[in-house]
């Protein structure tokens, strides 16, 4: 299993839970069943053309995809995911 | 000791950075190495993009303020940092050997102290930071509302924000 922690503004969908499990091979398939157990969670990960939003980092073991291999990047059992949520201020 | 010492010509050009881009608000991050800044790193305020309201921690109430207002309105009130530009900086960081230090931001018409806002989303950040890798930064504001620019620096920490001590030359 992933472990997947789940930032503040999406814990609504989450039902209030700061860390999930899911299981998956990469990133990709880690946000489909997100989004099957929490409706809703990958339209605010992703556009409509299915590319992360520039508002949010995912980052695999501290590692950001962007520099992995994006949502392509493969996830092995133990691995942590962290939804990072853009700093903002007003 | 001062728990940041900042270079005369990094403030400048973070109020260069302000007046570019005024009446709307700029962001950015500074690096260095200990209590010495040595590194500026603009980052783009996306906050005219759509939907970024919706996953930047702001409170019900700001968020729907935000979507009341036109994108352009929105970046005179309000900051969201392009997270690929953060990353970018962030790799660059550490690839030079520094460690962040400073997130700052502008407030092109109210005085240099955190909002609301920035308070709430500073203590949400808190979490997340070593999550990252990365220690928790001060955060550094500049107001614009009067003619001479207005440089403050702070902590949040667990919702408390205190001044930092910061040295400059």
């Amino acid at each position: 299993m992933i472990k997947v922690r789940i930032p503040t503004p999406l814990r609504p969908l989450t039902k209030g839970q700061g860390e999930v499990e899911a299981k998956a091979g990469s990133v990709l398939e880690m946000i489909e069943t997100l989004n099957q157990a929490h409706p809703g969670i990958k339209d605010r990960l992703c556009d409509e053309t299915g590319e992360l939003r520039r508002f949010v980092n995912i980052y695999v073991n501290e590692e950001d995809i962007r520099f992995l291999n994006g949502k392509e990047t493969f996830l092995k059992d133990g691995d942590e995911v962290s939804i990072v949520p853009a700093i903002a201020g007003g | 000791m001062s728990d940041l010492v900042i270079p005369q010509h990094i403030l400048d050009d973070i109020v260069a950075h302000a007046r570019e881009l005024a009446p709307y608000e700029c962001c950015g991050l500074l690096a260095g190495a200990g209590n010495q800044v040595n590194r500026v790193y603009r980052i783009k305020n996306i906050v005219a993009m759509e939907g970024a309201e919706n996953l930047s921690s702001f409170d019900p109430a700001k968020a729907a303020h935000l979507e009341r207002l036109s994108p352009a309105e929105r970046a005179e009130i309000a900051f969201v940092m392009d997270m690929q530009d953060f990353s970018m900086a962030k790799k660059d960081i550490r690839n030079q050997g520094l460690a962040l230090q400073v997130v700052y931001h502008s407030h092109p018409h109210d005085p240099a102290r955190p909002s609301v806002t920035d308070i709430k989303i500073a203590t949400d950040y808190e979490e997340i930071w070593p999550k990252i890798n990365l220690p928790t930064p001060a955060y550094l504001l500049i107001s614009l509302m009067h003619a001479e620019p207005d440089i403050k620096t702070y902590w949040i920490k667990a919702g408390q924000v205190t001044m930092a001590d910061v040295l400059v030359h």
